[in-house]
């Protein structure tokens, strides 16, 4: 250990007379770690919000949406309405196909909401199912759900999401109080868990939740959803589940042959498989430029070492004329192209971990430090020092000290 | 008791080109013993200096026989030649060859890292040796802060830092004054008296006179002794 030190400590003088040099070599390392951390961390940080988000939104989800929806895109605006999807579909897909463990259609319409004095201008309006919050994963915080026996009953209910709930009540406990909604009085029986916002980026905490029944007699006046979840029997079943929606509800549609759906079927897998392709791209991107950083840093540490090797030719005499094998030789310069290249490495580890975790933290992503991605990347600055420093240490090896002294 | 060095009709040739070589010792014969203080003579081209490498085995012989301290230089792999050099020969040549971005200390500590075994505390050892020389203050400076005197004596001390039995000087007062060189002259005296060999090639026979045996060598054969 004290012989390796004191090894560095001469080839730092040495490269003192190279900063400049030496400092491109670093960098070179240092941007190629620099990426490989900051892509490896947010590609973690990026399934681990994915995964959250669909677990959020409901387990083996198919969800039917009236009308085309625009595929591309942020969010999924409807591209094109339909006023067609009824309760009478859903209960179709349950009847017909064993793989559709649950349905559960829903509306959802934007209203004017007012507790008191406190009016909201628009707030999401969803008339559910009973089994909403099995399907897509909500819970109670306080108060009860809504029931089967609520929806037979057309019962003036709500279930606020938390934001909604402390928009209008502040620190007053909602359950119990009465909200009017496009001036019907509701009363207020829960308030949901907050969930933050789905895979499509839209709030689920600033919406209100009354029985479908309701929300069709009371509220729109129509017949139709705009939604309904499928909840699959599994995983797998879910591809074959999905052209077998799609097949009856053109049937029932009377959509003909080469006409365009006036629905959507979205399997979240899609989403998610839209997602992690981005994230896939991103990922080949940062390894590519990663890749380049690293050639770039091992070619600076090659030029500078071929350099020193040349400039330290007496020093390399001397070492030999007092005892170094041409092993020792080798193993100094590997050791200090190596030395360089670890060095660009750490910093760039460093920074690179500080970055994603500002990236992360903009984003609102979970933060995630890769392991596998950070020794990948150290791994990967080590050796393009030993591989920089295999050439010039076999050039060191043939200086002949009977050359140098005789000089 | 057995001879420190001992050479017996040693040659060495040197190929240049394809065909033409040039026989640089002749058949040399040599034995020095443990605690001699030689100096070998010679103008330039007589051969001293590729006697000297042979010597110090920073070269072997292409015939003949060397034996250092009991060993047979000749057929010894790099490796092991290494070793012998490491232990038993300290070089001090007429540049001084010091690394001028490692201070004193370092320069003096270099042979250690090549040694084995080291004895413990190398840079205690390393500080009562440039003590010897009087640099004890100077052991954190880089050497273009010190005189010509006080870089060879740098190099002596970094010749004795692994405690060889022979110490191999090439010309070592060539770059300095007259005064300066004969400071060196008595510190080599010094050691020889303290029981090293130190062998000293010179064309320069004020040089010479510190030793107890001159060898004169000429086209790379032994004239005079």
């Amino acid at each position: 250990m004290e012989r390796i030190i004191l090894n560095l400590k001469i080839a730092l003088g040495a490269l003192g007379n190279h900063r400049l040099r030496t400092v491109l070599a670093v960098l070179g390392v240092f941007f190629g770690t620099l990426s490989l951390v900051i892509v490896g961390n947010l590609s973690d940080s990026l399934s681990l919000k994915t995964e959250q988000e669909v677990d959020s939104l409901g387990k083996n989800l198919v969800i039917v949406f009236s009308g085309q929806l625009r595929r591309h895109g942020p969010r999924f605006p409807l591209a094109t309405r339909a006023t067609n999807l009824t309760l009478d579909d859903a209960t179709a897909i349950l009847y017909a196909f064993p793989h559709a463990k649950e349905v559960s259609p829903s509306g959802m319409k934007a209203f004017p909401v007012r507790y008191q004095n406190t009016v909201l201008k628009a707030v999401a309006v969803n008339g559910v199912a009973p089994n909403f919050a099995e399907v897509r994963n909500f819970e109670i915080a306080s108060g009860s759900p809504i029931t089967e026996d609520d929806e037979k009953n057309q019962r003036k209910v709500a279930v606020l999401g938390p934001t909604t709930a402390e928009k209008l009540f502040g620190d007053e406990n909602p359950v119990g109080k009465t909200i009017l909604i496009r001036r019907v009085p509701v009363q207020v029986i829960g308030v949901t868990v907050a969930k933050g916002s789905d895979i499509s980026g839209a709030d689920q905490d600033n919406q209100i939740f009354v029985p479908l029944k309701t929300f069709l007699r009371n509220f729109t006046n129509k017949e139709y959803v705009n939604s309904i979840y499928v909840q699959a029997a599994g995983d797998s079943v879910i591809p074959s589940l999905q052209k077998e929606i799609v097949a009856l509800l053109r049937i029932r549609h009377k959509i003909r042959d080469g006409m365009k759906d006036d629905f959507t079927v979205v399997d979240l897998k899609d989403v998610n498989t839209l997602k992690s392709d981005a994230m896939g791209m991103i990922t080949i991107l940062g390894r590519t430029a990663a890749a380049a950083s690293f050639l770039i840093g091992a070619l600076g540490i090659l030029s500078i070492m071929i350099l020193i090797v040349n400039e330290r030719r007496m020093e390399i005499g001397i070492r030999r004329a007092v005892g170094s094998r041409k092993k020792d030789i080798i193993l100094q310069f590997l050791l200090e192209s190596s030395f360089i290249s670890v060095t660009g490495g750490l910093i760039g580890i460093l920074i690179g971990m500080m970055a994603s975790l500002v990236i992360a933290r903009v984003l609102s992503y979970p933060a995630t430090i890769s392991v596998p991605g950070l020794i990948t990347a150290f791994g990967a600055s080590a050796l393009s020092g030993v591989i920089a420093g295999i050439y010039p240490s076999f050039k060191a090896i043939q200086v002949n000290p009977v050359d140098i002294i005789r000089s | 008791m057995n001879p420190l060095c001992l050479m017996e009709n040693v040659k060495k040739t040197f190929r240049i080109g394809e065909d033409l070589s040039v026989e640089v010792l002749k058949g040399i014969d040599l034995k020095v013993d443990e605690g001699e203080f030689i100096a070998i003579m010679g103008t330039s081209g007589s051969g001293k200096s590729t006697l000297m490498n042979l010597i110090g085995c920073l070269d072997v012989p292409t015939s003949g026989r060397y034996l250092l301290a009991g060993r047979e230089v000749l057929g010894l792999l790099d490796d092991d030649l290494s070793e012998l050099r490491n232990t038993h020969i300290g070089f001090v040549f007429q540049s001084f060859y010091l690394l001028p971005y490692a201070t004193v200390l370092e320069n003096v500590l270099l042979p250690t890292l090549y040694r084995e075994k080291t004895a413990g505390h190398v840079e205690r050892r390393a500080a009562e040796i440039l003590k010897l020389v009087g640099l004890e203050k100077r052991m954190n400076f880089r050497p273009n802060r010190l005189s010509g005197g006080e870089q060879q004596r740098v190099a002596l001390c970094r010749a004795l830092m692994n405690d060889p039995e022979i110490i191999l000087a090439d010309e070592p007062t060539g770059q300095l004054d007259s005064k300066t060189a004969s400071e060196i002259m008595n510190l080599l005296s010094d050691l020889n008296k303290k029981g090293k060999t130190v062998i000293v090639v010179t064309h320069d026979a004020t040089i010479a006179s510190y030793a107890g045996r001159v060898i004169h060598i000429k086209d790379g054969i032994i004239i005079d002794e």
